[in-house]
């Protein structure tokens, strides 16, 4: 077999590239409207998440702490939550939703989270805020466990399980973005769009490409309402993007108030593309209009001036959340590109169960290497000392200085991707995505041929 | 009535005592806020926890070290690449971070196994570098993995190595100060006096508190260099581990971050007898005094002037010209700890601006004291900050600009007050008679950007001459100016995009020892 997934043979991490699980349950919060998350732990859980997100958006939100000092780690900081719940409510007014999102120390300690928000519900709530519509919640997101991408699944699934409601059918599909950026939510609201399907989408963050405004009043926020989450229950049917962020969400949907549902494709690329389109077509009975044949077709034109001239036989590293990989690494296959290795940042054991990793095994015809578990010395260990070649990587800004200590050029993708401006304002997915992602990569080896003066004459003519 | 009260923090009374307005003829016997106290719950604090303290702010900084994390991943991936504390040996310390990625197996059987592993493996993925610090995180101090223990074997079984140890977990204090405080004293107490430096000048300084954020500490170094002061160490940016154990042989501490880092210096005080002086690397004249400070101490007070003199003449045109534009622009001094004293009084009186408002997230009331004193009237000065008391103070104040962290200042910007990032620069270093002049061209970048104005104007509604193709800062920042001042040769900083570079390798006098005997000894 050409193609061996194996976990990183070493027991310690290297440069991570993941952060832990309440990571992910944040940045899944700040896709919900008139929410503000509360992390139980010690203040670094918070402040250090909210700067990564926003050197990942170039916006702020908030999200608050339950500030665990020395005694609380002691003694029990569930006085901490409730303190925090009644003055964060009391300070916006606005707030309906407040999940309580747990960390290590809190679940090393034992905090019990959910009875405490059965206490607050009978008390709290009823007493000083029986006149507001307030939803609490526990998400428990240890960071000995998994990693961000879990933490997002974990917290998309809690959501929902804590607001879906069965009703009249609604009409709508459930459409469970996974961890994407702005530029994608706006590229899957307009497939939608085209093909004249109602959705609601999870987690909503569009938003946050938001503007400055005259009257300095804008802000950024997630769109997603608590109708919304209550109307999951009543939807025809959940499309779930991403098998490792939001597969858990749509199997309660579909197991509880039996919302059937579809995991999957991850539409990056022209093939997962079309794979979705058709999947939603067969669902609503809505035929695949005109519009998308043409956008499918300016995607195909683009590709075509790059694909087998520029991009064939380039050989690639692949590192990030492991549907962005996974969708990615197909792609590139597409596109005649050389996929050598795909780090897949946690322990998940089901990666190995993946199909579509499996589809790697049983179909590359060079060697290819799946890291789970990985962290970047994978990565730069084989670049430095093991003699592995790349003419590319595609992944987030924390493995960059790999790109620059070994002068192999790099597309950033993923999460996050602060040190590129507007990153997060376009979409990999779709057929823009797959427009934008192959401009991307080839202009990146354009500018490396230039810079390395290796056959930087080619240009002169394209 | 010192005291501010925020109308959004009327709900929390308590936090009344936090925030005061300096008033007429007031000082601070009459206005103190309240400092370094537990934060309240859900207030949306900015405050970090004492693991960033420890690790993030003062360990990491050092450049030759394996700065390793016992705990999840979180902790490591959270607090990497997101400083700007560059070293002259290829910013190892910026690029390689470790975790040792306890999982819930080590939380419940122990992780001091899976630690060794890690020293290990971390050393041998890394055979130059045998050097190594250990922080603690919440999770393997609430389990209570004996980490110290695991050190000292390693350290039996690879005498080549060697391992400093910093147990301040996430939740040891209401703040990153916390954090500040442990490492401080465990280095003290773990490494000073187990190296013994080699002694090469009469006047020989540990240079404390620094951490070379975009190389301030390469620019303060060259003024000691030139003034014929051996630096034996630096705590910590861009310091070496092994130099770091030879503290106690200095002769004088130069302090420079007083929140961070006096704790060691009035240990190395009380054990070794090495007195403190505190400086000031920031502001032409707060810098002028310090360097005179130190030559005074040393007898040397001539090679202080002579440098002053010079840097003075190439660089103070230009901070004046600034000046001359910069005139009454009003500031929220926003930063961590202890910038709003070191800053305050000097840019209003070498930048002209006015600072309407300080704040820290993490000073203690000493930090108040002196940022409050070097204050003018009026200004709001605020204690562990949140969100809510900040979008108010911003609104009433309407400052000009804000020197605050990352996001906060993505908070401003919608708000449309610029921002310059007060902990890592916006184009740095600010140390130093030219660095001072760097940070004086971010601001009038920041306050003159076209953009800015751009993006007050409602183009549905305000009546604005669209009758110009663009718009100059200087176009902006001159059109008050008397022609005298327009007509002015200077066109602002004339220096490069990094100074540092050219102070990397730079060749220096050499000093005649004043008794090399005793010196030798």
């Amino acid at each position: 077999m050409n193609c061996e997934v194996k976990a990183k043979d070493r027991i310690g991490t290297i440069n991570p590239i993941f952060t832990c699980q309440p990571a992910g349950a944040q940045y899944a919060s700040i896709g919900v409207k008139d929410c503000i998350g509360i992390v139980h732990g010690g203040q670094g859980c918070v402040m250090f998440v909210r700067l990564l997100i926003s050197q990942h958006l170039k916006e702020s939100f908030e999200i608050a702490s339950s500030s665990v000092h020395e005694d609380g780690a002691v003694f029990g900081a569930l006085d901490r939550v409730e303190t925090a719940v009644d003055v964060l409510l009391s300070r916006y007014p606005h707030v309906k939703v407040v999940p309580i999102i747990t960390t290590c120390s809190t679940e090393v300690i034992g905090d019990d989270v959910d009875g405490l928000i059965t206490k607050l519900e009978e008390g709290l709530l009823a007493e000083k805020f029986a006149d507001r519509e307030v939803h609490l919640l526990p998400i428990h997101t240890p960071s000995f466990v998994g990693s961000m991408v879990s933490g997002y699944d974990v917290a998309v699934r809690d959501f929902v399980k804590k607001f879906a409601r069965k009703g009249e059918p609604n009409g709508k599909i459930n459409l469970i973005t996974g961890w994407v950026n702005p530029g994608d939510v706006k590229e899957l609201k307009h497939l939608l769009k085209e093909m004249d399907i109602e959705a609601t989408v999870l987690f909503e963050i569009e938003s946050f490409d938001s503007p400055l405004m005259p009257d300095g009043k804008a802000v950024s926020h997630g769109s997603t309402t608590v109708e919304d989450l209550q109307s999951t229950g009543s939807a025809i049917h959940t499309f779930a993007l991403n098998r490792y962020e939001g597969a858990k969400a749509a199997q309660f949907l579909e197991k509880k108030l039996k919302v059937p549902s579809t995991i999957g494709p991850t539409p990056i690329g022209i093939r997962n593309t079309d794979a979705l389109l058709r999947k939603l077509s067969a669902v609503t009975g809505k035929p695949i209009p005109e519009s998308l044949v043409r956008e499918r077709g300016i995607a195909l034109d683009a590709i075509a001036d790059v694909a087998h001239m520029f991009l064939a036989d380039k050989k690639v590293a692949i590192y990030g959340n492991p549907d962005l990989v996974i969708g990615l690494a197909e792609f590139c296959l597409d596109l005649e590109m050389r996929p050598k290795l795909l780090l897949l940042g946690d322990d998940n054991s089901g990666y190995v169960d993946d199909p579509r990793i499996k589809a790697l095994q049983d179909n590359v015809d060079y060697p290819m290497e799946i890291v789970t578990n990985a962290d970047f010395w994978d990565l730069e260990d084989r670049v430095k000392n093991k003699g592995l070649e790349l003419d590319l990587i595609l992944g987030h800004s924390k493995g960059r200085f790999v790109s620059i200590d070994y002068n192999i050029p790099m597309v950033r993708v993923g999460f996050p991707t602060y040190d590129r401006a507007g990153i997060f304002r376009n979409p990999v997915v779709g057929y823009a995505g797959a427009t934008w992602l192959a401009e991307q990569m080839a202009n990146a080896l354009f500018n490396d041929m230039e810079v390395k003066k290796n056959k930087e004459w080619l240009l002169n003519v394209w | 009535m010192p005291y501010h009260e925020f109308e959004v923090s009327k709900c929390i009374p308590e936090r009344k005592m936090h925030a005061v307005v300096k008033g007429p003829g007031e000082d601070l016997t009459h206005a103190l806020p309240k400092g370094y106290l537990n934060t309240i719950p859900g207030t949306i604090s900015e405050r970090g926890c004492a693991y960033c303290g420890a690790k993030h702010v003062i360990g990491t900084p050092m450049k030759d070290v394996i700065h390793l994390s016992h705990g999840p991943v979180g902790c490591t991936y959270d607090t990497w690449q997101t400083k700007r504390y560059i070293s002259d040996n290829n910013n190892f310390q910026l690029k390689y971070t470790f975790a040792s990625d306890v999982k819930e197996k080590h939380i419940v059987f122990g992780a001091e196994k899976l630690l060794k592993q890690n020293i290990l493996e971390a050393f041998d993925a890394f055979p130059d570098i045998k050097r190594m610090t250990i922080y603690q995180t919440c999770a393997t101090a609430l389990i209570g993995d004996d980490i110290a223990a695991i050190a000292e074997e390693v350290m039996t079984e690879r005498p080549e190595v060697d391992i400093f140890v910093c147990n301040s977990p996430g939740f040891g204090g209401p703040s990153q100060s916390g954090g500040h405080h442990k490492i401080n004293i465990a280095w003290l107490n773990q490494k000073v006096g187990t190296v013994e430096p080699e002694i090469t000048s009469d006047y020989v300084i540990n240079y404390v508190g620094e951490y070379n954020i975009q190389g301030d500490q390469e620019v303060m170094l060259d003024y000691f260099k030139r003034m014929g002061i051996q630096v034996l160490s630096t705590f910590t940016g861009n310091g070496t581990y092994d130099a770091l154990r030879g503290m106690h042989r200095a002769h004088l501490n130069v302090l420079e971050c007083a929140r961070s880092a006096e704790y060691i210096c009035d240990e190395l005080r009380a054990r070794y007898g090495i007195p403190r002086l505190d400086i000031d690397g920031f502001g032409h004249k707060a810098l002028g005094d310090s360097l005179r400070k130190i030559g005074l101490f040393f007898g040397i007070e001539d090679r202080a002037e002579a440098i002053i003199a010079e840097e003075t003449a190439r660089w103070k045109p230009e901070l004046d010209w600034y000046r001359e534009r910069l005139q009454g622009k009003r500031v929220c001094l926003w930063p961590g700890g202890s910038k709003l004293w070191h800053w305050a009084h000097a840019i209003q009186e070498e930048m002209g601006v006015k600072v309407v408002s300080v704040y820290t997230k993490f000073g203690h009331q000493g930090d108040m004291e002196k940022g409050v004193s070097r204050c003018g009237e009026g200004a709001l000065a605020i204690d562990d900050p949140n969100e809510l008391e900040g979008q108010e103070a911003l609104l009433t104040l309407k400052p000009d600009v804000i020197f605050t962290g990352k996001r906060p200042g993505e908070v401003a910007k919608k708000m449309r007050v610029p921002y310059l990032n007060a902990h890592a620069y916006h184009n740095g270093p600010y140390k130093g008679f030219e660095g001072w002049v760097r940070f004086a061209r971010d601001i009038y970048n920041a306050v003159y950007s076209p953009m800015h104005q751009l993006s007050a104007i409602d183009i549905s509604k305000d009546d604005y001459a669209t009758d110009k193709g663009f718009v100059t800062r200087r176009m902006l920042s001159d059109a008050n100016l008397s022609d005298e001042a327009k007509a002015s040769p200077i066109t602002g900083y004339t220096g490069p995009f990094d100074p540092i570079p050219g102070l990397r390798g730079k060749s220096y006098p050499a000093f005649e020892r004043r008794v090399a005997t005793e010196a030798a000894e």
